[in-house]
């Protein structure tokens, strides 16, 4: 177990220390605005504020409120090109 | 998933990929809570809603999303299949060639004018000595079909019956269309600006003269478009045997030779002052007929060889004065004695030769 914790920490510094973390949140958020993920989300978002009265919302609603449908709509193709991309780099890069 | 993603086995394989997945929910959860901040801040600073400040104008301009509509509200092809009478030729056109036809009915437009324009031009007076470049590029293109070819040969053998310019070129084919077409009578008088018409023989000579002289073009009428080929002396299409033959066919025998490469004669110092002289005597003889646009080339190539005179070095040293009436028996008696010397012109300085001696001797004859 610790040996898989320890790659995990392998891996998680490497990606980080070259780079490659950043590159694929860019990727991603360029792909989401791309396909409408973002718009459908702040229009999700405005629905929330206006129950809950805009004046009072916190970011702790709205966390609560996005995350799931967010994780939830992400397209496929964002998705695979995601995990595919990941799995390059660690194949590359694992131990 | 792909093969080459999965470079171990079993276990580590199912470890890799919950790791993978595990970086990617890492990611995604990432990108929603940069959302979240984004809405959050414009919400507190207010700026999240201004897009829906306007009520009214939102509902007026709502996306239309139904079918055979665009998203205004508009039907995109209605007018296709309509039609619409025009108003000059009373017909019915298809709209969306109404624009097209019109412009082409009407006469005005861009296209239509230019094709208006080719047609005058090639119907028009062949025989302007200064043609445009232009037109020579367009009746040229004909030459290369040979229906075309005909078709504009007929064309051009049936206008400018009077044209001066036209009988020369006759002749020129050996007398192919000769008498047939000399003899048919003129059908179109093109009111052109520069009309040849009321040129008699001897004025086109001068013309003709002005033309070889002070623009030095190659002057050999090709047998397609019977017009002077403007090239220069060099030009690669005509050898020097058709020059001389041109020169002498339209001026006479006692034509001046064309520029040698060999003999370096250093007449140029008479041929300025010369051509001036007799261009005045051009002037005066020819004045009651010369048209305007005549009398305004040779003023301007008079003025071309004054300005070209401050540039010579060599000094005559006969002294010959430009345009002046008296200076006319003595230029033509300095100019005959020197004709002998001066046939051929040098090509080594870039200016336009004339050989001036010898065409005043020339119009000697004609007077």
């Amino acid at each position: 177990m610790s040996k898989e914790s320890r790659m995990r920490a392998t891996i998680n510094q490497k990606l980080t220390e070259m780079g490659e973390r950043e590159r694929l949140k860019e990727l991603l958020r360029a792909k989401l605005t791309e396909c409408g993920w973002k718009d459908q989300m702040k229009a999700h978002c405005k629905e929330v504020i206006k129950e809950k009265g805009f004046e009072h919302v916190t970011v702790e609603d709205l966390v609560v409120e996005i995350t799931p449908k967010g994780r939830a709509l992400v397209p496929d193709s964002v998705k695979k090109e995601l995990l595919h991309r990941i799995r390059a780099f660690l194949a590359q890069h694992a131990t | 998933m792909k093969m080459e993603d999965m470079p171990l086995s079993g276990p580590d394989n199912t470890k890799l990929e919950a790791l993978v997945h595990d970086i990617y929910s890492e990611l995604v959860e990432d990108a929603c809570l940069g959302l979240c901040f984004e809405v959050h801040r414009a919400v507190k600073q207010g700026y999240f809603f201004l897009d829906e400040t306007d009520q009214e104008s939102m509902k007026e301009f709502e996306i239309v999303d139904q079918p055979g509509v665009d998203i205004f509200g508009q039907v995109y092809n209605q007018w296709k299949n309509k039609e619409c009478e025009c108003p000059n030729c009373k017909r019915l056109i298809a709209a969306s060639r109404f624009a097209p036809h019109l412009e082409k009915c009407l006469g005005m437009g861009r296209n239509s004018s230019r094709i208006a324009n080719r047609r005058l031009a090639s119907n028009n007076n062949m025989s302007k000595s200064e043609s445009d470049q232009e037109d020579n590029d367009d009746l040229n293109d004909n030459d290369w079909s040979y229906g075309a070819e005909k078709k504009a040969r007929k064309r051009k053998s049936d206008k400018n019956q009077n044209s001066p310019r036209r009988s020369k070129s006759i002749k020129h084919k050996n007398g192919e269309l000769g008498s047939s077409v000399s003899s048919e009578p003129y059908k179109y008088n093109y009111n052109t600006g520069i009309s040849y018409e009321t040129l008699g023989p001897d004025e086109v000579r001068s013309l003709l003269t002005t033309y070889f002289l002070f623009l030095q073009q190659c002057g050999v009428i090709s047998e397609h478009t019977k017009k002077m080929c403007t090239r220069s002396q060099r030009c690669p299409q005509h050898t020097d045997e058709q020059r001389r033959a041109v020169r002498v066919f339209l001026l006479g025998p006692s034509a001046p030779s064309l520029p040698d490469a060999d003999t370096v004669v250093e007449s140029d110092s008479f041929d300025i002052p010369d051509g001036q002289t007799l261009m005045s005597r051009l002037q005066w003889e020819d004045s009651p007929d010369i048209s305007p646009a005549d009398s305004a080339s040779s003023k301007a190539s008079t003025n071309h060889s004054d300005s070209r005179r401050p540039k010579k070095k060599k000094r005559p040293s006969l002294g010959l004065n430009s345009g002046g009436g008296g200076s006319l028996t003595g230029g033509g008696g300095s100019s005959s004695s020197s004709s002998q010397s001066n046939i051929s012109l040098s090509t080594k300085k870039k200016r336009p030769k004339l050989s001036a001696p010898s065409i005043s001797s020339i119009y000697d004859d004609l007077n």
